[in-house]
């Protein structure tokens, strides 16, 4: 199927494996036979990309579909990418190496914003102009789906349109309603009147930032049929919403290679930095017998021997001991093993994981986030100190022989002995358990920096400055320095800056990511790769003071660059939350709201 | 405990997947079958598949000899049949008998490998293949005539050691009969008791002809036999089966 250009190039490159696109239950269909063929495109590589439940929904729940045809896409890795500019060859699906300018839509999966130079890379290797001004009515229409679309502004000027919410409740329609328009030969700016109509979808043309002369962002006009605002779309209905039980089976070992059964959507904790906590809400359940139901034909139809019970917050699953315990008698003899992917920290969870993981104890992973009862009421996840130790002591009972913490910075109200805190913490239960595991105690500890994230009660918030960033990071490597045996690791400042940027960022940004795009930045998520000099070249080159942005507070009453955006959470809510937190602020009141 | 023993093929298409992939592939697809498969103990637990020698990536086979272990007991028939829907395109079975559970090891008789390299001809153009042929059968002379290639094994904590790969060589000729293509018959020791890989030795023929052309990429490797020792005599693994 392939031709001698790709194999050839294929011959040339690490892993080739990532662009074969014949795996086991990959679908391959005629494309004359189609009504609207698509181009699933993934800004990362394969291993990551094939990792993502959305992809498999909407792989499934598209190409079930008689007259629609889903194929994947994913970023080239840098030795393929080389390859492919020195041999003149155009980005290709896999399933059947069509070049992307060949198709009717490319949807791109927009999961985090380090990802957004691999979307222009990948319009730029399909050919494609990355302007959408400056795209034809025969070009593909190029849409975007998944969490960045509650604040896609950076991106608007090169996408068509964004589905907000999900889509799988909105693709199937979106492509069929192509299939009519194409048929009438509409252009593109009719095409997009149509979908403006569509309750979840995003025509970023039909809508107009207007700023004052400070470029402060004055408010956001509609054109056209275009709604003041774009209402998510969500599944109402878990049980009755298409799952996937015949996902592609990769033949390289991706990030994570198993089956995924989805529990339940949402999460209803509100913890208040967490988007995820937010834009998808509300909490929707899938019942036990179609939970046992899925599992059963994802295992047989993958062969693996892995089954992830998947979801925000499993361990808030109600009677989940229960469901384990169904899931074990159904899947009995074909020996797979169930794993909770996200655990609270509570003894409840700790019992069930001790359940699944008999005999393979090595570390329990758990978030407390912030290491002060304080800042933990700040953010909302709210465990006591006592709570903590007290789960922590039942896994050392149970065997567990260590854990792996994840805490966060730069959180709003975080003083210098919340920091602090963070050691000192380890410090104690390192002490507390380290006489108490088979050897030595492992204990590994990850420090991320807190990103303001749109539609959360934290999105008036600024991100601290980059210098501030390294200097509580410095603080926790001086600390940590001094305690032996824990493995300490944190997240790079400036890639969190980055996210700060985009993840509350307008329009007026797009240059800046053309720039940086240009000047050679992408795989940003990468450590490897990425390249803060090339940005910081990008800033001044652009004129764009990146500080303006992560830093900034807006003001309750500002237009936001998302206002027009809308996830089901009322703005109220936001408002109320955002004053509780800070009425844990600082003792002094020196926070005032 | 029942042990099938099998020979399967993998082409183009399916080429460029590692040794544990492949048999991860053959893992999940066994698994979705209804065959009875045997685990090992431990905490563990997996199926006992192997397969007797790694295929490298790149390189496509015809007979390569793989064994597996069952509960129950399976006829070859049912296993070729079963697995038949489980396996994609570019990986098949194409034989499989009952083997004696206590039998020696497939893994452990391979003695040597038999590989057909070919020159991927670009635009068909004749005249550049016939130079082609002529550099690539000079540079085998040479090579053959050394007595010593060193073969450089890096272990990441130890030093690297150097090993002379020259007396892995068995046989490297140029197959004639295959009109205006460059084709190589390669028989090269392989297995546990020492060997070279294919890939290695085009690299070292690039190398000794300085031309960039003939670099190890631009060759389509095939495995076409695995060999076992009997007294002095290579015989081809799938006779034994
Ligand atoms: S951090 Fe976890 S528990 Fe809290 S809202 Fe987000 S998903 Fe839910």
């Amino acid at each position: 199927m392939h031709n001698s250009k790709i194999e050839l190039v294929l011959s040339r490159v690490q892993k080739p494996a990532r662009y074969l696109g014949n795996e086991w239950n990959s679908v391959h269909k005629d494309h004359l036979e189609m009504a609207v063929i698509m181009a699933f495109a993934f800004p990362d590589l394969y291993e990551v990309g094939m990792s993502n439940q959305g992809l498999k929904i909407l792989y499934e729940s598209v190409n079930t579909q008689n007259n629609l045809l889903m194929e994947r896409v994913f970023t080239p890795a840098v030795d393929m990418e080389e390859e492919m500019r020195k041999n003149n060859l155009p980005l290709f699906t896999l399933e059947s190496a069509t070049p992307l300018k060949n198709f009717d839509v490319i949807g791109f999966s927009l999961q985090y914003e380090l990802s957004y130079t691999n979307v222009l890379n990948m319009l730029d290797l399909a050919g494609l102009s990355l302007y959408r001004s400056e795209r034809s009515s025969d070009d593909p229409l190029i849409i975007g789906g998944g969490p960045c679309t509650f604040n896609p502004e950076p991106l608007a000027p090169f996408f068509d349109l964004f589905v907000l919410g999900e889509s799988e409740e909105v693709l199937p329609e979106l492509l069929l309603e192509l299939a009519v328009l194409k048929k009438k030969d509409a252009g593109r700016k009719e095409i997009l009147k149509h979908f403006s109509e569509i309750e979840g979808v995003y025509v970023p043309d039909f809508y107009e930032p207007i700023y004052n002369e400070a470029e402060k962002l004055l408010k956001i006009n509609n054109k056209a049929v275009a709604p003041g605002r774009v209402v998510k779309r969500i599944v109402m209905d878990l049980d009755d919403a298409p799952y996937p039980t015949v996902p592609v089976v990769p033949f390289i070992q991706t990030v994570h290679d198993r089956a995924v059964v989805e529990l339940f959507r949402g999460c209803g904790r509100g913890c208040r930095f967490c988007q995820a906590g937010y834009i998808f809400r509300p909490v929707r359940r899938r019942s036990a017998e179609k939970i046992v139901a899925i599992a059963k034909n994802l295992v047989a139809a993958t062969g693996y021997d892995e089954l992830s019970l998947s979801s925000l917050s499993s361990s808030d699953y109600p009677h989940l001991d229960q469901l384990i315990e169904d899931l074990d008698n159904k899947l009995d003899g074909d020996r797979v093993k169930c794993s909770l992917p996200s655990l609270r920290l509570d003894s409840y969870s700790v019992k069930l994981a001790h359940r699944l993981h008999q005999g393979r104890r090595s570390s329990l992973t758990f978030a407390p986030e912030a290491a002060t009862e304080r800042l933990r009421r700040v953010i909302r996840k709210n465990i006591s100190e006592n709570e903590i130790y007290s789960a922590l002591n039942d896994a050392v009972t149970a065997g567990w022989q260590g854990f792996k913490l994840y805490f966060m910075i730069g959180l709003p109200t975080e003083k210098d002995e919340d920091v602090e805190a963070i050691i000192s913490m380890c410090r104690d239960i390192r002490n507390r358990f380290r006489g108490r595991v088979k050897g030595a105690l492992k204990l590994s500890v990850s420090v991320a920096t807190f990103v303001p994230k749109a539609n959360t009660p934290f999105q008036w918030e600024p991100q601290i400055s980059l210098q501030e960033i390294i200097r509580r990071q410095q603080i926790l490597v001086e600390g940590f320095r001094k305690i032996p045996g824990i493995d300490f690791s944190w997240h790079d400042a400036e890639t969190s800056f980055l996210e700060a940027v985009f993840a509350r960022g307008d329009r007026l940004l797009a240059p800046l990511l053309e720039k940086a795009w240009k000047l050679g930045c992408r795989l940003d998520g990468w450590s490897e790769h990425f390249s803060f000099a090339l940005w910081q070249q990008a800033f001044a080159k652009t004129g764009i003071d990146g500080a303006k942005y992560s830093e900034r507070r807006f003001a309750f009453e500002d237009c936001l660059p998302w206002d027009h955006l809308d996830c089901g959470v009322e703005r109220e809510l936001f408002v109320r939350e955002n004053k509780l937190a800070h009425s844990y602020g600082e003792e002094g009141g020196a926070d005032n709201v | 405990m029942y042990r099938i023993k099998f020979l399967f093929s993998r082409s183009r298409s399916l080429a460029y997947i590692s040794h544990l992939d492949t048999l991860r592939l053959f893992i999940r697809a066994l698994r979705r079958t209804d065959l009875p498969l045997a685990f090992s103990q431990g905490f563990n637990p997996h199926p006992r598949l192997t397969l007797a020698l790694p295929l490298p990536l790149g390189v496509t086979a015809s007979n390569e000899p793989g064994e597996v272990y069952f509960e129950a007991e399976v006829s070859p028939e049912q296993f070729i049949s079963e697995l038949l829907y489980q396996m994609p395109e570019g990986l098949q079975v194409i034989k499989a008998i009952e083997a004696e559970p206590d039998s020696p090891a497939l893994a452990a008789l391979v003695e040597a490998a038999m590989y057909r390299a070919e020159l991927r001809s670009f635009e068909k153009n004749e005249s550049l293949n016939d130079n082609l042929g002529d550099i690539t059968e000079k540079s085998l002379e040479k090579l053959m005539q050394k007595n010593e290639i060193v073969f450089t094994k890096s272990a990441k904590k130890k030093k690297d050691s150097h090993i002379n790969v020259r007396p892995y060589i068995i046989e490297a000729k140029r197959d004639t009969q295959t009109g205006g293509l460059v084709v190589l018959k390669l028989l090269l020791k392989a297995g546990s008791r020492g060997g070279i890989s294919p890939v290695f030795f085009l690299e070292q023929l690039a190398l000794e002809s300085g031309d960039e052309s003939l670099n190890a990429a631009c060759w389509n490797l095939h495995r076409e036999c695995l060999y076992y020792k009997k007294g002095d005599i290579l015989k081809p693994l799938s006779e034994r089966m």
